[in-house]
């Protein structure tokens, strides 16, 4: 391994001080030397200075007053103060504004000089991996939002065209001329849809920060239903919301939420059930909105029930994605909000949601 | 409803959802014409030239966001310029395959545009749409 170069720069006053330094560590170090701030200051414009070590008591400029103008201009350099005699004053000072890693008196020990430049040097790499590691991280990050964004613009428009041109072969009673070819392409393009949506959430859901905005439940719910009783109008809705009070939450999570419950609570029912039914109750407090999904359909097995939360489960006999409730929890973890579960065979699911208000 | 003339105006780049689109308006039976237009520059280009000929205006416009060069917030940037004769004339809805939180919340927001459909385009989805304002629209 080789070893890397520690470029140190050393400012004193005393020509001797300079020559000692040099005499006792030009092997080790890239040694510069200055004899006044302001030459060291020259210095540090135009070396990539790694360590620099100031004497305390120079005509001018102290070595705390030249630490502290080179705070914003020159943050990186790892800061040693040298000093002849122990002033608690310019020493707090000196920690306090100037940034000092070390504070070594004078005569200095060789040794212990040597190993204070050497753990400064490490904690300036370490500062400097860190800075790498954030850039890279914001590259990083950046890059899978532009991700995000081709996801749901460019990947999905051609499938949103594909969908289009099904619906327009309904629409010239074509969609049975050639056995169930279009079933199928329907079937695979609404699934693929559907897992870009969920993923698109996913996503979403992880990265953005909470947002405040004002919640109208009825509104929402409102909408909600329309949206997903598009394309199946055999489910009833029974809706009571009662909100007398401004209720402020995620707008984005809580949509996400209360659309996959209620999706779900369309997508499994029973399909011998006449009378499919779901009840959707809010409560809305000054503290929370209490949230109770109710349906009739074929409800979940109770070896499921714990399993239901997790990601990719999905049970033998229904196809699902396994992203659907699994976004819902992380939404609400996300939020505070809680989500209790209950169900049998018989009489279908209720579904539990509090959230709170962050009004 | 008096005269049945309607004339719709579709902006979108992409000339596979155009050609979709514009069948599927057709065979609705919506409108007595269909104008296509294949970017936001034609359809401020179309609407100058006929600026003159209120009969040329287009009833309603379909607009999708995503488009290079002119996309469609900027296009309803320099649409808002038009006449209120005019805007009050012709309506505008937003039809768009996005998923983008922020893009739905911006259509939505806007003034001008009075809904989001969602591509693809559902005949009977227009259709309500339409029907609700039909006394703004005329047709």
């Amino acid at each position: 391994m080789s070893i890397p170069t520690v470029r140190v720069l050393y400012i004193d006053d005393e020509e001797n001080n300079l020559q000692a330094f040099r005499a006792s560590f030009r092997r080790q170090y890239e040694i510069y030397t200055a004899l006044s701030a302001a030459e060291g200051l020259l210095i540090l414009q135009n070396v990539d200075v790694h360590v620099v070590i100031a004497d305390q008591k120079m005509p001018n400029t102290t070595g705390v007053e030249f630490f502290k103008s080179i705070v914003e201009t020159h943050p990186d350099p790892i800061r040693i103060l040298l000093t002849g005699y122990t002033d608690i004053e310019a020493l707090a000072d000196a920690i306090n504004h100037g940034d000092i890693y070390r504070y070594i008196t004078k005569p200095w020990n060789d040794l212990e000089l040597h190993n204070s430049i050497k753990n400064a040097y490490d904690a300036y790499k370490a500062k400097i991996d860190l800075r790498n590691k954030m850039t890279e991280l914001e590259k990083t990050n950046d890059e899978l939002n532009r991700f995000i964004y081709s996801i749901s613009h460019e990947l999905r428009a051609p499938l949103v065209s594909v969908i289009g041109i099904i619906n327009l072969v309904k629409m010239e009673d074509l969609y049975h001329s050639s056995g169930e070819y279009w079933s199928l392409i329907e079937t695979c393009s609404n699934k693929l849809d559907y897992y870009i949506q969920k993923t698109l959430q996913y996503y979403k859901n992880t990265k953005d920060i909470p947002d405040h905005s004002e919640i109208d439940f009825k509104q929402l719910v409102g909408e909600l239903i329309d949206l997903h009783t598009y394309s199946d109008k055999d489910t009833g809705f029974n809706v009571s919301i009662n909100q007398n009070v401004k209720f402020v939450g995620d707008a984005f999570r809580i949509e996400v939420i209360l659309s996959n419950l209620i999706s779900n609570a369309i997508k499994y029912q029973k399909s011998n059930e006449l009378n499919k039914t779901v009840n959707i109750e809010i409560d809305v407090t000054d503290h929370q909105a209490n949230i109770n999904i109710n349906d009739n359909g074929m409800g979940i097995l109770k070896e499921h029930l714990e399993k239901i939360f997790t990601q990719f489960f999905k049970s033998k006999m229904h196809h699902g994605s396994g992203l659907g409730l699994f976004i819902v929890k992380e939404a609400l973890n996300k939020i505070n909000g809680t989500i209790n579960v209950s169900s049998n065979i018989e009489d279908g699911t209720t579904f539990k949601i509090t959230i709170p208000n962050a009004k | 409803m008096p005269n049945k003339t309607g004339k719709v105006l579709l902006i979108d780049d992409n000339d596979i959802d155009l050609k979709i689109n514009y069948k599927i308006i057709k065979l609705s039976g919506f409108f007595d014409e269909i104008i296509l237009c294949q970017s936001g520059e034609e359809g401020i280009e179309y609407i100058n030239k006929n600026l003159n000929e209120p009969e040329a205006w287009p009833d309603f416009i379909l607009l999708d966001i995503q488009m290079p060069e002119m996309d469609g917030f900027e296009f309803l940037e320099i649409y808002k310029n038009f006449s209120t004769e005019f805007l009050d004339h012709c309506k505008l809805a937003i039809l768009s395959s996005t998923l983008d939180f922020g893009d739905i919340k911006k259509a939505e927001a806007n003034p001008l545009v009075l809904k989001l459909l969602k591509k693809p385009l559902y005949p009977n989805e227009l259709q309500t749409l339409l029907h609700k304002h039909s006394t703004l629209l005329g047709i």
